[in-house]
């Protein structure tokens, strides 16, 4: 038997015992459209004038915002009432060509890969198939999305027996059935604490649910409603768009749908590329650093280089922290990279379509298994702790290439503020059904400082545009989550600067009602800022999560309502309920069981500011100032503003001279950049705080302390010790010190 | 019938005049400086044709309709009252944040996806005008933190300080249990009694809107609170004019879900957007007069363009979060959708897909199109129209405005034909095109989101620009009747003269029907029906101070249903208005099945996720005498004279055609005008298009059919 015969037996054997069909790297790391096959170019010869096309394009955009409303108004998950989901069309290859104006955007560039594993692995699978009234669907972010909680449903549309398109939707559900309620569980320490985990599967036939199969996952999570209403609606919304599709066929004939999908794509990667070449060629470099894991502190470095070159853009994530085998901060690289493509989407070029060929002219560099590629092994429920710092790193990137760009879409700005900061819930609600899902109030992040204006307050999340935080008496209506103060803007957390980022709000959670309620928290940043100012702009402040325990606040509002406190700084500061017990923590809060009345608080962050402080215009200041913005402290030690502290009268000759003792204290403090960097660097990262990334050569990467490495093309993973192992050993250790100096005292 | 009805709008104030069997439209530029100049030369014009006086027909006339677009004005302009504020402690900033959605609220699509460029609206309360109040209502209704006297006049003394001309009281769950607010009231009013001067105005929210949602209906209150005196000085002193000329019942004021009512029962926020609301009130009309039961009403004027539907099953459309200038409210409102379209809608080369894109930005009328040759450079559909040879460049708005077909090509060579590389008839035709089809996607989308085939309904087209388009939008529609309907220059003020006078009370309240956790139905009615016959009485209470004969009043009630948890609120019209058994239950439950499959695809409907009653609606009503409107008839081989040709261009035509030119006059009642052709009015243009014929009506009009 010769060499070659011998390769092509075992390749064949291979290829017929395959244990299981995982993940497909193939798919999962291509983000490039499928070059135009022979059926489109045919298709383009047949309809290839633009005013057409852009007739029939505008009848696929209307069914897919159609397509859309009925999701947002027929979902039951809070996400989807906010329109965290998008809905689309995806060519016959599996490139999502057009989708909703609205939604969550992130997902243009994260929903090509289940169909396209549908199309590789069961359209010619006999046991599977794909045929005119299949039901498919998918939730494992493994195989697309950007978690588990996310759930996609795509319908084929065939003419004539030829696949012609797929429609669907994507819908950010909340509980799936993992470790912890609400579908985002930041305990989670492998996959299988991340609950539901389809690979793409058919779940209908002939425009039906299978029951059993729906029964399945119904059993898997803790709603069964939400899972059925959550199936139905994008069911029946790919439903509407197949309909609209054979209509838009019916008129114009089926090449030109065919036609319209391509030319759609292609002429998007084409004006991408003549955008990127008005940027000035160059290197720009950002470092930014996550400041936990969720489960506890410690600096995950993010390490970027964006590389612009005619009409490319390299984005060289290098160098980055590993990923952390036993916590769900890892993105797989495919979330990585839709969240990239937000930042242009929504940052950039907002006025571009909504398909994944936007993001075509990217690449995006980094190093396997590290904290922003993580392999299969990792859990990835909160990637988002990773990957939205990462689009920070680019968004305070770009506006330096802008600057000089002879086209701009939009206003330059600073870094928007990037957490999730809002409470996750579970238990038992007031009705006696078992609920857990997520807040709307993550919505708010603080918009950033623009170059000619303030940034707006708690405005809009990185990832979405039109979302919502909701109103407080639809959410006490249906679960029993009290906020004492829902969203009130935090004096001072802004992004100090000429321009000031917009403030984020603070909130004061309790319940009331239930038996069994818990909350959960999952942002970071309560060390160390996650977004930035530029151009000398102040990132915004850190804030903690707080709680009291060990009070009822509903016995307090009825008889000593005059410990009532209405702000954090006024409970946490003041401390007004006796025996009550104060504490704060980062906001990485795994599910914590609560006692009605007890107080669970958190702030939004504010966008980064623009510019610097003193050279805000002093009547900003006192406005801010007025309407309880920022502090006395802050007018006068950060923006060095003096003032009438009751009417904010600007005493503008104090104001110019206090100004200019800072410019002059500033140089005095100055010193050459070399003198500087000779004081700053050190050769290894310190050993008190545990760090992860490269320190000054990307090839090496630390592994939370200077003695522990590994090189960066052969990455090994992080586990992380338990948190609680920990501070057993530390209170078995204080235990037995005790227990030593006591025996000796005895 | 006597009855004058009249419509005020940016440009004109129309005029519809019923009396004794005959119906006079006239108009009038509107005078904003005061409204009652134009609305009394509108009045003028129709009484002269009648040959009467306006004394003798103001004193004889049973009701003066009014449609005001005051309260517009009043938020576009900023010039109401410092109001202050007070609410829960704890949610001052609910309003400055707006849902943080709101943004976008009342913007285009590009402008709501552009967030680096977003800027929230100046605000209408000032975040130093706002100040809470330590008090705590839950989502039962239950205090669970009661009012402080003391800490409420401290609060008020603060806002007092601060200049402020109106109090708005928005408690959380006042809607539940409005005591707070009441109480609230009752303190300020011990301090600022109302028979003083300097007596401020106090809104409670509770009063103004029904539904829970505390940011949207503070925003109802605040606009009510910011609207109030502007609007009862305009109509207090318009009223004075009326009677000064020999008018003696009240006024009746438009609203804008679709009812009228006397100033003394009619909240400010009501009267917004009546007018549009009145047009489709006047399309029900047609429908049920000319027999028509599913009707498409679009009224495109110079910078607007509303979608309405009329539906053969009845049922209401309810915007229940209205977005008024760029506030989100909770008032409901008759539900109108409007686009972003009409005559002064730009159009642009877009470079990305090599095609010519037309709106949203709008040149509005100032600087209005570039051949209006009032600073506007940019080209418009207007523009267009004119380069196709639609509009009559000597004879434009029936000679009102000069305009300049040069200066109209020259923007269409420079922004549309130079990056493009079209000629200008081609640029002109994609213009038309590309408007012809957006129109026909706003309307396809209003129509089918609804669950309906727009194929099965016939389309009115009235407001000044929309019969030189209707046959392109609802030709793309696969749509091939169109009804250009009688009056349809006033066709709003026509449908004010028909409103009855209607109140509309609701409450939000949480009522499962079916739970589907614990597998039970509703046995217990007693919330259904005593919620019922509260907001009757409400109702009733409305009417009755108008003066109304009890036994006159009508009931309808409503329910907002949802599924589970959706979103999705469909309003269903009940058959009950008193749950007595199961049976009763299950009578709804099908209700809303039907309502829900109609709108999302049978099968989608999710009872086992559990069904509620989120809100109950009572509409109260008197219904007044009708218009008496009816389809011609009339057929006659006669053929009308053109007045002359002119070469005109179509989308789906190659070459220029040779295109007869009408005056209205010229085409008698019966007349068929076959296409392509033009029909002059002073007011309009009918475009009748290649394969389209026109077949003229009774008062101006008319069919167009495709063949």
């Amino acid at each position: 038997m010769g060499g070659d015969q011998e390769k092509s037996i075992i390749e064949k054997f291979l290829e017929e015992n395959v244990l299981f069909l995982g993940p497909d790297q193939e798919i999962m790391e291509d983000h490039s459209v499928v070059p135009t096959t022979p059926r489109e170019t045919e298709a383009l010869g047949q309809f290839a004038d633009p005013d057409q096309i852009n007739l029939v394009r505008h009848k696929l955009q209307t069914a897919c915002n159609e397509s859309f409303d009925m999701v947002e108004q027929m979902g039951a998950a809070p996400g989807a009432k906010w329109g965290d989901l998008i809905s689309g069309v995806w060519t016959a290859n599996g490139d999502l060509a057009l989708a909703s104006m609205g939604g969550v955007l992130i997902f243009s560039v994260l929903t090509q890969h289940p169909v396209k594993f549908i199309l590789k692995y069961w359209k010619d699978d006999p046991t599977v198939g794909l045929k005119d009234g299949d039901i498919f669907m998918h939730n494992d972010a493994r195989y697309g999305n950007i978690h588990n909680t996310d759930q996609s449903l795509v319908l084929p549309v065939f003419h004539n027996g030829e696949l012609i398109c797929f429609t669907g939707a994507i819908v950010h559900e909340g509980e799936n059935g993992a470790i912890e309620p609400g579908g985002m569980p930041s305990a989670a320490e492998s996959p299988f604490d991340e609950g539901l985990k389809m690979s793409p599967i058919k779940v209908g036939e002939n425009y039906a649910f299978k029951r059993d199969i729906m029964t399945f996952l119904q059993n898997s999570v803790r709603e069964p409603k939400l899972q059925l209403e959550g199936m139905k609606s994008k069911f029946f919304a790919a439903m509407r768009m197949k309909a609209r599709v054979e209509e838009a066929i019916a008129e114009y004939g089926v090449a030109a749908v065919i036609a319209t999908l391509r030319k759609t794509l292609t002429d998007t990667e084409a004006e991408v590329r003549r955008r990127l070449t008005c940027w000035p060629d160059g290197k720009i470099r950002t470092n930014v650093f996550a400041d936990g894991t969720l489960r506890e502190n410690c600096l995950i470095r993010i390490r970027c280089e964006l590389h612009k070159k005619g009409d490319e853009l390299i984005i060289d994530f290098r160098g980055s922290s590993p990923e952390f085998l036993n916590r769900p901060n890892n993105p797989v690289l495919a979330s990585l990279k839709g969240m990239l493509a937000q930042e242009f989407l929504s940052f950039v070029w907002p006025d571009l379509p909504r398909n994944q060929a936007v993001f075509a002219p990217m690449t995006v560099l980094t190093d396997r298994r590290s904290a922003l590629h993580s392999s299969a092994d990792a859990p990835n429920a909160q990637s988002m702790m990773t990957f939205f710092p990462s689009f920070t790193a680019v968004q305070i990137a770009v506006p330096k290439y802008l600057y000089s760009s002879s086209h701009r879409a939009t206003d330059i700005i600073a870094g928007w503020y990037n957490m999730i900061v809002t409470f996750i819930y579970g238990g038992v609600n007031q009705y006696g059904e078992l609920v857990g899902n997520v807040c709307a109030d993550l919505n708010g992040m603080g918009g950033a400082a623009r170059w000619n204006r303030d940034g707006e307050h708690s405005m809009a999340p990185i990832f979405a545009p039109m979302a919502d935080i909701g109103e407080q008496e639809l959410i006490e209506e249906e679960v029993p989550l009290i906020k004492i103060v829902p969203h009130r803007l935090m004096q001072d957390a802004e992004g100090f600067g000429k321009f000031r980022g917009g403030h984020g709000y603070q909130q004061i959670a309790t319940m009331k009602d239930t038996s069994m309620w818990g909350f959960m928290c999952c942002s970071i940043g309560s060390k160390f800022p996650t977004t930035y100012g530029i151009f000398g702009g102040y990132a915004p402040g850190t804030l903690p999560l707080c709680k009291v325990k060990g009070v009822n606040v509903f016995e307090i509002m009825k008889d000593k309502r005059e410990l009532m406190r209405f702000t954090i700084p006024q409970i946490m500061n003041e401390r007004p309920f006796p025996g009550a017990k104060y504490s704060t923590h980062h906001m990485g809060l795994q599910l914590e069981f609560a006692k009605p009345g007890e107080l669970y608080m958190i702030t939004q962050g504010g966008g980064g500011g623009y510019g610097d402080v003193l050279e805000r215009d002093p009547e900003l200041v006192s406005k801010d100032y007025l309407d309880g913005l920022i502090s006395i402290l802050s007018v006068n030690n950060i923006y060095r503003v003096l003032m009438d502290e009751k009417t904010g009268a600007v005493d503008y000759t104090a104001t110019t001279a206090a100004r200019l003792a800072e410019r002059e204290l500033r140089k005095a403090r100055g010193k050459p950049y070399h003198e500087f960097v000779k004081e700053w660097e050190t050769e290894a990262p310190p050993a008190a705080v545990p760090f992860y990334g490269s320190w000054k050569d990307r090839s090496l990467i630390y592994r939370g302390s200077p003695d522990d490495t590994c090189p960066a093309d052969a990455i090994v993973p992080i586990m992380m010790p338990n948190p609680k192992d920990l501070r057993i050993a530390q209170l078995e250790a204080e235990l037995d010190a005790m227990r030593g100096a006591g025996g000796a005292r005895a | 019938m006597r009855r004058v009805s009249v419509d005020i709008g940016g440009t004109f104030t129309d005029c519809f005049l019923a009396f004794d069997g005959q119906y006079v439209e006239t108009k009038a530029l509107t005078t904003h400086h005061n409204l009652a100049s134009g609305f009394m030369e509108a009045l003028q014009n129709a009484c002269l044709e009648l040959g009467r006086t306006v004394q003798e027909v103001l004193g004889s006339v049973d009701a003066v309709r009014y449609g005001t677009t005051l309260g517009t004005n009043a938020l576009i302009q900023r010039n109401g009252p410092l109001v202050g504020l007070l609410t829960t402690a704890g949610f001052e900033s609910s309003v400055p944040l707006m849902r943080a959605r709101g943004y976008g609220d009342g913007l285009s699509d590009a402008e709501q996806t552009d967030l680096p460029g977003a800027d929230r609206p100046i605000p209408l309360v000032k975040m130093s005008m706002i100040v809470g109040i330590q008090e705590r209502v839950d989502y039962k209704g239950t205090a669970v933190l009661t009012v402080d006297e003391e800490d409420v006049r401290t609060q008020v003394r603060k806002l007092v300080d601060g200049g402020a001309q109106a109090f708005v009281v928005s408690l959380v769950n006042a809607v539940v249990n409005p005591a707070h607010e009441r109480e609230v009231e009752r303190i300020i009013l011990s301090e600022y009694p109302t028979h003083v001067l300097g007596a401020i105005p106090i809104v409670l929210s509770h009063r103004v809107a029904g539904r829970k949602a505390e940011y949207s209906r503070t925003m109802s209150a605040v606009l009510d609170a910011y609207l109030h005196d502007q609007m009862y000085h305009g109509m207090s002193s318009l009223e004075i004019v009326l009677r000064q000329n020999g008018y003696k019942r009240p006024m009746l004021l438009v609203h804008n879900t679709s009812g009228m009512a006397q100033l003394n029962s009619t909240h400010a926020l009501q009267t917004i957007h009546s007018g549009p609301v009145a047009g489709l009130e006047a399309s029900n009309y047609i429908s049920a007069q000319f027999k028509l039961p599913n009707i498409i009403a679009t009224d495109m004027g110079g910078t607007s363009f509303d979608i309405g539907l009329v539906t053969a099953d009845g049922v209401k459309f309810y915007d229940f979060n209205p977005v008024i200038d760029r506030w989100l409210v909770s008032s409901p409102m008759t539900y109108l959708h409007p686009l972003g379209a009409g005559g002064g809608s730009i159009a642009r080369y877009d470079r990305l897909w090599d095609a010519v894109e037309v709106g949203p930005d709008s040149a509005g009328s100032d600087p209005g199109p570039a051949c209006y040759g009032r600073g506007g450079k940019l080209p418009t559909t207007t523009d267009a129209n004119l380069v196709l040879g639609y509009l009559d460049e000597h004879n434009y708005a029936g000679g009102t405005i000069s305009v300049s077909k040069r200066r109209a090509e020259r923007a269409i060579e420079e922004h549309i034909c130079k990056p493009s590389g079209m000629t200008l008839i081609e640029a002109a035709k994609a213009i038309k095109r590309k408007v012809d089809a957006n129109m026909a996607s706003a309307i396809f989308k209003e129509v089918a989101v609804k669950g309906y085939n727009p194929k099965h309904f016939v389309i009115l087209s009235y407001g000044g620009g929309g019969p030189i388009h209707a046959c392109g939008y609802a030709g793309r529609l696969g749509i091939h009747k169109v009804l250009i309907p009688p009056f349809s220059s006033v066709f709003s003020a026509l449908g004010a003269g028909n409103m009855d006078a209607l109140h509309i009370h609701e409450k939000s309240l949480y009522l499962m029907l079916y739970d589907a956790t614990k597998r039970t139905m509703l046995e217990d009615f007693v919330v259904f029906n005593a919620t019922v016959a509260e907001l009757e009485s409400r109702g009733r209470e409305d009417l009755v101070r108008q003066g109304v004969d009890t036994a006159a009043i009508k009931t309808r009630v409503e329910l907002d249903m949802r599924y589970g948890n959706q979103l999705a609120q469909i309003s269903v019209t009940s058959p009950l208005a008193r749950l007595q058994s199961m049976q009763d239950v299950i009578t709804l439950l099908d209700r809303f099945s039907v309502n829900y499959a109609q709108r999302f695809g049978e099968g989608s409907q999710a009872p086992e996720a559990g069904v509620r009653i989120n809100v109950i609606r009572v509409v109260s009503y008197v219904e007044h005498e009708r218009l008496n409107l009816v389809q011609s008839t009339a057929s006659t081989p006669a053929q009308a004279v053109p007045t002359s040709h002119r070469e005109c261009w179509f989308p789906d035509v190659q070459d220029g055609q040779m295109t007869a030119v009408y005056d209205y006059r010229a085409v008698s009642e019966g007349m068929t005008v076959v296409g392509p052709a033009l029909i002059e009015t002073p007011r309009t243009t009918y475009l009748i298009e290649p394969g389209w014929k026109l077949t003229m009506g009774l008062n101006s009009s008319a069919w167009l059919v495709k063949e």
